[in-house]
């Protein structure tokens, strides 16, 4: 249930690129085919699910405060947090790299196609974020962080493919000359980005203990209302 | 020809010496800052108290901490006692404020680890204070912040702050105009149960005249971040009620 | 100008408009979009892009014969994120209050791909010299947008510029509140920062026809 839960939650609701607005600039550059975009949105996906358990596995036995507890007892003390973006991001560029050394041996077409952003994936903010946010929302375990991963690079692959649909179509309509290519494709994610805040209610509720609270609350305004309409009518 | 920089060996010998350089120096950095970057963190702690309680220089718009030189001194003023809760026990601990909320909340979630719970209770012109820390998410990172409260359990001051929320939206957490709004409000509903206060978008009370809604006006724009202030009180200070519902009585 | 000459010039002057690295070369979006909703936040993470980025290509750009091509990448980030981090610790160390302010930006910066952009680009391929003048003309480009954005959404969205309130008390229905208008609550959140840039570069290419694209 918890991963059902995360899996939907991350690609709709938490969407890398509509809800945080992170991995815009290859979203936007690389979004003018759609076969481009599915080939990124793939390396995508494929270098998250890898990064993010990678950097939950470092972060949970080497960075956090008291990580290392597990090397024995004297060295609970250490905290080395301030050397996480550090390494997570040298995960994640060594990860690009190799990926960039796959794609080059095996589809050079696509390689030709990525040109500078597959080295720009190393700082396509969407992965540095999904592990950041792995640690900042404190994910339990190995397996929430690679569910994690795979759904966040999931919810970006589906925002490239989309707007890369858009942009195809796009192209038989009278857009202004001035606003065509970049210029539309800006306002279109906008416009899809809130599209999917209606998202936002997907997961309503929280933990259920906190319903019974909520009621309370909705009565006592209703209760004080009244008793201010009272007043008045006293006044 | 192969340039000499596309040698594996190279490469390899160049990572290594990087590493090091950087790791070294990182590390050098990092242990020989950190006695100094504590001891800002343990007076901003002590500021953040004080803040809530209302010991502050603020003036009409700004959010102004008593300045690092004198924090020291108006802490041990102001702050008579404090305490740590955990289950049944309440034992008192001048060093409470140091407890990271942060690592009690991960260990309590093994079934067998009692919360530990400081809360800081504080005197200003004769009249008692009860502290309490909060910890929560906000939508970036985490948000913390400290609530002040009355014997009868009526919010007198809160502070809150952020490690990374979206500037100009959720970061106004830590704004006046904000933490204003939560002075007077009460945390028990009609029925004298805990409701929290709610961080509502549909409240209609600009100016917060209703103090007894349960419910401040959201910052428009940073609904998730409003939304982990009210988790985050709801939550954290749920964990009090047992102490501090005897105070009430 | 003793000091440029014609071509380092051009440098500073190319990105600020017809080289624009928000409206043209597409780098740097996500930070744009994330904290243009206060024009204060806008010229805070401007200024802290054109340290990085100055500061850094310079780096880069003398490191660019020793760099192994193959993991470029990787030192280019190191270098940055090393950068950063002992900006970040010093500042704590030494100025906490302002360490605070900036703390939000540590990691938008890190992951900026403004900078990553001009290493790879610029600063691997040219001197020290011009490639600080890149940096400095590039992160001057990526102020004007900032700021513009920062400008329109802080005005339309909160009624107010680096925190003043220019138009009125919002609360209390003074100043423009009193014939009824409203502050557009829409343009704080972050979609309308696209449609705003999207904007920006309609009125652009509309002025210089040669940026249009087919």
């Amino acid at each position: 249930m918890e991963h059902i839960e995360l899996f939907f939650k991350s690609i709709f609701i938490d969407n890398m690129v509509f809800a945080t607005f992170l991995g815009m600039c290859s979203y936007l550059a690389v979004s003018k085919k759609v076969t481009t975009a599915v080939g990124l949105g793939a390396a995508v996906i494929f270098v998250m699910a890898i990064t993010v358990p990678l950097n939950w596995l470092l972060d949970t036995y080497l960075l956090k405060d008291g990580a290392l507890a597990w090397l024995g007892p004297e060295y609970a003390e250490y905290d080395l947090s301030f050397l996480s973006f550090i390494m997570f991001i040298a995960t994640i560029a060594t990860m690009v790299q190799l990926v960039e050394i796959i794609v080059e041996k095996f589809s050079p077409s696509l390689y030709n196609s990525l040109g500078i952003f597959l080295p720009l994936i190393a700082v396509n903010c969407a992965i540095l974020g999904g592990s950041l946010f792995m640690q900042s929302r404190e994910i339990q375990s190995l397996g929430l962080a690679f569910n994690y991963g795979v759904s966040s690079g999931i919810g970006w692959f589906l925002a490239i493919l989309a707007i890369a649909s858009i942009r195809e179509k796009i192209r038989y309509s009278n857009v202004p000359p001035a606003l065509r290519g970049l210029g539309i494709t800006f306002i279109v994610t906008g416009l899809m980005a809130i599209g999917f805040m209606s998202f936002g209610g997907m997961l309503t509720g929280g933990d259920e203990e906190e319903v019974p609270a909520e009621t309370t609350v909705v009565i006592s305004v209703e209760q004080q209302n009244d008793i201010a309409n009272n007043t008045k009518v006293i006044e | 020809m192969e340039k000499r920089t596309d040698k594996n060996s190279y490469t390899i010998l160049f990572a290594v010496i990087m590493v090091f350089v950087v790791g070294a120096s990182l590390a050098f950095l990092a242990t020989s800052l950190k006695g100094k970057i504590d001891e800002n963190k343990r007076l901003e702690k002590q500021q953040n108290i004080l803040y809530a309680m209302g010991v502050n220089d603020n003036d009409e718009k700004s959010v102004a901490f008593i300045s690092t030189d004198n924090v020291a001194k108006e802490f041990s003023t102001y702050i008579t006692k404090q305490v740590i809760i955990q289950g049944d026990n309440v034992t008192e601990d001048d060093e409470a404020y140091l407890i990271d909320l942060k690592v009690e909340s991960a260990k309590s979630k093994e079934a067998s680890y009692q919360r530990r719970l400081p809360l800081f209770i504080g005197e200003k012109e004769g009249a008692p204070y009860y502290i309490v820390p909060m910890r929560g998410k906000g939508l970036w990172d985490a948000i913390w912040g400290y609530i002040s409260l009355d014997k009868n359990l009526v919010v007198q001051g809160v502070f809150f702050d952020h490690k990374g929320e979206t500037p100009g939206l959720g970061a106004n957490i830590n704004q006046r105009f904000f933490m204003d709004d939560f002075t007077g409000e009460h945390i028990l509903n009609q029925k004298e149960n805990f409701a929290g206060i709610a961080v509502s978008k549909s409240n209609i009370d600009p100016k917060n005249e209703r103090k007894t809604d349960n419910a401040v006006d959201a910052i428009a724009g940073a609904t998730i971040t409003g939304d982990g202030i009210a988790a985050m009180i709801r939550k954290d200070l749920r964990m009090y009620m047992p102490y501090l519902q005897t105070l009430k009585n | 100008m003793g000091l440029l000459s014609k071509r380092d010039t051009k440098l500073i002057t190319d990105p600020l408009a017809d080289n624009n690295p928000i409206t043209i070369q597409v780098l740097g979006i996500c930070s744009a979009l994330a904290i243009t909703a206060e024009l204060e936040a806008s010229i805070v993470m401007s200024i802290a892009v054109l340290f990085v980025l100055g500061l850094g290509n310079v780096v880069i750009s003398l490191m660019r014969n020793i760099i192994p091509s193959k993991i470029r990448i990787i030192v280019q980030l190191i270098v940055v994120a090393t950068l950063v981090i002992i900006v970040d610790l010093v500042l704590k160390a030494f100025a906490y209050q302002l360490s605070k302010t900036l703390s939000v930006f540590v990691g938008l910066i890190i992951t900026n791909c403004i900078i990553m952009g001009r290493f790879e680009a610029f600063a691997l391929a040219n001197g020290p010299w011009k490639s600080f003048l890149d940096g400095i003309g590039n992160s001057l480009g990526y102020a004007v947008i900032l700021i513009i954005v920062g400008f329109f959404r802080e005005l339309l969205g909160s009624g107010s510029l680096l925190g003043f309130p220019v138009l009125g008390d919002a609360i209390e229905k003074t100043g423009v509140y009193a014939y009824g208008y409203e502050n557009n609550g829409f343009m704080l959140l972050a979609p309308m920062a696209l449609i705003t840039v999207g904007l920006i570069i309609w009125v652009q290419r509309n002025k210089s026809k040669a940026l249009i694209e087919d």
